[in-house]
């Protein structure tokens, strides 16, 4: 079994009375595929936001190569290797395709010399290639697609060589032939090494693709397991389904 | 070459104008130095700042009140001038900037007004309200730079401020402004330290401003509080905005054309100059928000075709 890369302790998110993510536990592996799912509601957005950084915990410990990340601001934490994509895509509007994809590679800066402006840039060619953004690195972000934006998130993450990618719902608003090449993409995302947290609320889209995935409801995990294991859990069903079709 | 080049142009230029539109030259130069510095911190970092203008006053008043009522050698009073700008921007920036942009325009607007005041009410140390004149540069190795040959002093330091303005555009840290001015949460999502950027380009830039100051001071031999009022900053803005936010040669063209265009309407309108300001600030906004720049791009893009 693979060595983890983040794990998640007791980790809790109270906003006043209500109770978003409760006493949750999960590990990601290194080069996995980890996918976490639930109806609306679920926690997922705040688990997710918690390890990026966004709000912080109300308790328990997020620990990524075996130190603390817990408390870090969203910079911080992109710098140590984990980067995220947005749901809603959240291009840098004013900048053609490849400096949004080299504002990913940000953190690897150490220098300002043309020659590692230069090895950035080729780099950023390859990632925006890989994505199948071919052709469109001049291109104003403006005329790219909906679908075309999700893919930018993509390839603008993996600029900077992150260990962990967190992808925020990443096939909310993508056609059937969109969503196949997005599979695609973070399969391949995967077979580079760097592990994958991907937070879905389409379970037809991640349970095919997922290594492992925990099931969230109401701020807790009620399932976590191999795909199969998952689509035989009752209390899974139960969940998505409501009790009356998981009894009857 | 080019920047050489460009240095004997605008610097020559100044020998062939007589006394009077040397002078208009000069301040339009400083105009564009000034345009382009707020540029970078507008245009590019997305900050909404009224204190740009107050900075130039900050590092004329410096530097004067540092050789004429301390008697501080030249040399260092530019370097002291520059650490006045540099602190005062940082105690700006660093709260406000940690807060939403909002609150950095009226951070900045609340300086530029409390320095008119401090200005007025100074006593001997500032001249009060008629400020201080009588002056003159003090020589440097036996020389005394005056009339046409300061005009070089003051391109050499607008090809300066344009030259480091393009550097740090063009280097991670100008993308990391754009950034920052483009999706400030999704700038941090790639490791972007968004308050400290803003508070760099802050600081950068207002210091810019005070060195463009300390070399207006010897223009005119005299400093005064309505000269730094704040209806130039607002001029300042409308000049970046009106030749196109976020572009070097936008800068340039608004604070060419708004410099300029009084000399022209004046005998026209009078002093209703300001009406048509406003009129093409407007214009601007709503019809052609990328600038006169823009407009530029448009024209050469339809005609390559």
């Amino acid at each position: 079994m693979q060595a983890s890369i983040l794990e998640v302790r007791g980790l809790s998110k109270r906003f006043g009375g209500l109770t978003a993510v409760s006493e949750l536990a999960f590990e990601v592996r290194e080069g996995e595929i980890l996918g976490m799912i639930g109806p609306n509601g679920a926690g997922k957005s705040t688990t997710f936001n918690l390890i990026a950084g966004t709000y912080p915990a109300s308790s328990g410990e997020i620990v990524f190569k075996e130190a603390s990340i817990l408390g870090l601001a969203p910079h911080q934490i992109a710098r140590r290797g984990i980067l995220r994509t947005f749901q809603h895509n959240r291009p840098f509007e004013g900048m053609p395709v490849i400096d949004n994809v080299l504002v990913g590679a940000h953190r690897l800066f150490t220098k300002n010399s043309h020659a590692e402006e230069a090895v950035r840039r080729s780099r950023a060619e390859e990632l925006i290639e890989f994505v199948g953004l071919g052709g469109l690195a001049a291109a104003d972000v403006g005329t790219l697609s909906f679908g075309q934006g999700r893919l930018l998130e993509i390839a603008r993450a993996l600029a900077g060589e992150p260990r962990l990618i967190l992808f925020d719902e990443p096939a909310a608003g993508l056609a059937p032939a969109e969503l196949d090449r997005l599979a695609e993409i973070i399969r391949g995302i995967a077979a580079r090494g760097i592990a994958v947290l991907l937070i879905e609320h389409d379970m037809h889209f991640l349970l095919p693709l997922a290594h492992r995935v925990v099931v969230l409801n109401f701020g807790a995990k009620i399932a976590d397991g191999l795909p199969d294991e998952i689509r035989r859990d009752p209390a899974v069903m139960d969940a998505y389904l409501g009790s009356h079709a998981a009894h009857s | 070459m080019r920047w050489l080049g460009a240095f004997l142009v605008l610097s020559g230029a100044a020998f062939l104008l007589g006394d009077y539109h040397n002078d208009v030259y000069r301040k339009m130069l400083l105009w564009v130095t000034l345009a382009l510095g707020y540029n970078f911190l507008f245009g590019i970092c997305g900050q909404v700042s009224f204190s740009h203008f107050a900075f130039y006053g900050i590092g004329a008043y410096s530097v004067v009140i540092l050789l004429f009522q301390l008697h501080v050698p030249l040399p260092l009073a530019i370097l002291l001038g520059v650490a006045v700008c540099i602190v005062v921007a940082l105690a700006v920036a660093i709260p406000a900037t940690r807060l939403e942009g909002f609150y950095l325009a009226l951070a900045t607007l609340a300086l530029a007004q409390l320095f008119v005041v401090l200005l007025n009410e100074g006593g001997d140390i500032t001249g009060g309200t008629g400020g201080i004149a009588n002056y003159r540069l003090p020589a440097m190795l036996g020389l005394q730079i005056r009339g046409p040959w300061y005009t070089g002093v003051i391109v050499f330091l607008l090809l300066l401020t344009l030259w480091v303005l393009v550097k740090l555009d063009r280097s991670w840290f100008g993308r990391a402004c754009r950034a920052v001015r483009d999706n400030p949460e999704a700038a941090a999502a790639m490791g972007i330290d968004v308050a400290r950027t803003r508070v760099a380009a802050f600081t950068l830039t207002s210091a810019l401003a005070g060195v463009a100051g300390m070399v207006y001071a010897f223009v005119d031999n005299t400093v005064n509080p309505p000269i730094f009022g704040l209806e130039n900053a607002f001029l300042l803005l409308f000049m970046v905005i009106v030749g196109g936010s976020g572009r070097h040669a936008g800068a340039v063209i608004g604070a060419v054309l708004l410099f300029l265009l009084p000399f022209w309407l004046s005998p026209l309108v009078g002093h209703h100059h300001v009406l048509v300001f406003g009129v093409l600030m407007l214009a601007a906004i709503l019809l052609q928000p990328k600038g006169l720049i823009g407009l530029w791009d448009q024209c050469r893009h339809r005609f390559s075709r």
